[in-house]
């Protein structure tokens, strides 16, 4: 399971646009791939924790969220979360091929079986 | 600069607290007063009351604009018409606004001018308010309460929006209205505008909060982007046959205090959430080299909400959507 989702987030971080990303799964593990020397697989873990510390905080008139974005000036995080409790978060630039395929790619990570 | 001693002491003594000792505010009992004060300091904003004797309100901003055409002006008067308005405009103010009769008014008026002094041009527009760009005038006109038209153009169009004592009613550009020509016209990547006295439109077509629908601009503004087809786009585009419905509105100043809340259960809970998501976006900025932080977006259920982060506020917004039948 662990190396179908590596591989899988290798595969991801392939597009142009993206720095890079990981899936943290439920027992705390993570799974991370850097595609920019600028945001190391470190940072994209503390990245990620802090995406999963985010996630309980939610105020409870939102309902569960099937995908969040956070915009910066120069790109976004997309987090996504799976019924599972496995946790998607990628990093990409704006204006990129990356950027316009994070609605597929979060389609393609609750897909995942 | 006010010739009423008591105004002017109240109003320096409050905003300098509000401010946190952040603006040094000097006072002037009439236009020499003022000038000497310009002539002496270096001076971001000036305050003029409308109505001093000897040089009027419009009179004055005109000596000021010629002697100081950087300096950012506001007209405040005891009592607002369109004309006075107009003329104050059409002088070089940037900002007309009627003197507060509450503390919530004070407040308002503080928040305006503390607006007012980050603000910087935005490129691509040009207009009778020369230091703010579009978007900036309209919050402006929004949060002072304001009626106005604004008309705005480019060499293939011209379109217009109208607001109404602080509400945003009405938008028109070619064949669109509503809410798609409100987006169309914020996408424009250049032209110039002018703010007009206000007239009523002959529909409304826009409802809801002036922050939800800037906001819902910039989305849809930045997914066209995105899309790499910004001019291209069909007006149609985007989610013909789906309704958005606001369900919760907030604002709440950087320190936590409630502006603005619309059926928010918990707020000072929701205000902490935002003060939790701008630590937390601070925290995200400091590991990917991405830039500042400006909004998150969760899309949950039938819905979306938005929480933005700005110098001075934080915005928070949830919709829910319904399809349509046809």
């Amino acid at each position: 399971m662990n190396e179908m989702l590596q591989a899988w987030i290798d595969a991801c971080v392939g597009t142009p646009g993206t720095l890079g990303g990981g899936i943290r799964l439920p027992d705390g593990l993570v799974l991370s791939r850097s595609a920019d020397e600028s945001f190391p697989t470190e940072r994209i873990e503390r990245v990620l924790a802090h995406l999963a510390e985010f996630q309980p905080q939610l105020p409870a008139a939102i309902p569960a969220p099937l995908a969040s974005t956070w915009l910066f000036e120069q790109g976004r995080i997309r987090c996504v979360v799976r019924p599972d409790g496995c946790l998607l978060g990628i990093a990409v630039r704006s204006e990129t091929e990356a950027a316009a395929k994070l609605d597929q790619l979060t389609d393609a990570f609750l897909a995942l079986e | 600069m006010d010739d009423d001693a008591v105004f002017l002491g109240t109003i320096a003594d409050l905003f300098a607290a509000w401010s946190q000792d952040k603006w040094r505010i000097h006072q002037a009992g009439s236009a020499d007063q003022a000038l000497d004060v310009l002539k002496k300091e270096k001076i971001d904003v000036i305050v003029v009351d409308a109505n001093m004797p000897v040089l009027d309100g419009v009179q004055f901003l005109k000596v000021l604009s010629r002697r100081h055409p950087e300096l950012k002006k506001v007209m405040l008067t005891g009592l607002a018409t369109e004309e006075k308005r107009s003329a104050c405009l059409a002088s070089g103010a940037e900002l007309f606004i009627e003197k507060p009769r509450s503390s919530d008014g004070l407040k308002a008026v503080f928040a305006m001018l503390d607006e007012l002094m980050t603000w910087k041009p935005r490129e691509g527009f040009q207009g009778m308010l020369r230091k703010v760009g579009l978007q900036d005038v309209i919050q402006m006109e929004c949060l002072g309460r304001n009626s106005c038209v604004l008309e705005i153009s480019n060499p293939q169009t011209t379109g217009r929006l109208y607001i109404e004592e602080g509400s945003l009613i009405h938008a028109i550009l070619g064949n669109l209205s509503g809410e798609k020509a409100l987006q169309k016209l914020l996408s424009l990547a250049g032209g110039s505008f002018q703010l007009l006295p206000f007239e009523s439109p002959p529909q409304r077509t826009i409802n809801g909060p002036w922050e939800f629908l800037l906001m819902e601009a910039a989305r849809v503004r930045d997914e066209s982007a995105q899309a790499g087809a910004q001019e291209e786009t069909s007006p149609e585009a985007g989610a013909p046959g789906v309704q958005s419905t606001v369900v919760e509105t907030l604002v709440s100043s950087e320190q936590g205090e409630v502006l603005y809340e619309w059926q928010i259960q918990n707020a000072p809970a929701r205000v902490a959430w935002l003060q939790g998501v701008t630590q937390l976006a601070a925290a995200m900025a400091a590991e990917a080299p991405l830039g500042g932080f400006d909004r998150l977006e969760i899309k949950a259920g039938n819905g979306r909400a938005v929480a933005q982060t700005r110098a001075d506020r934080l915005v928070f917004v949830r919709t829910t959507s319904q399809t349509l039948s046809s």
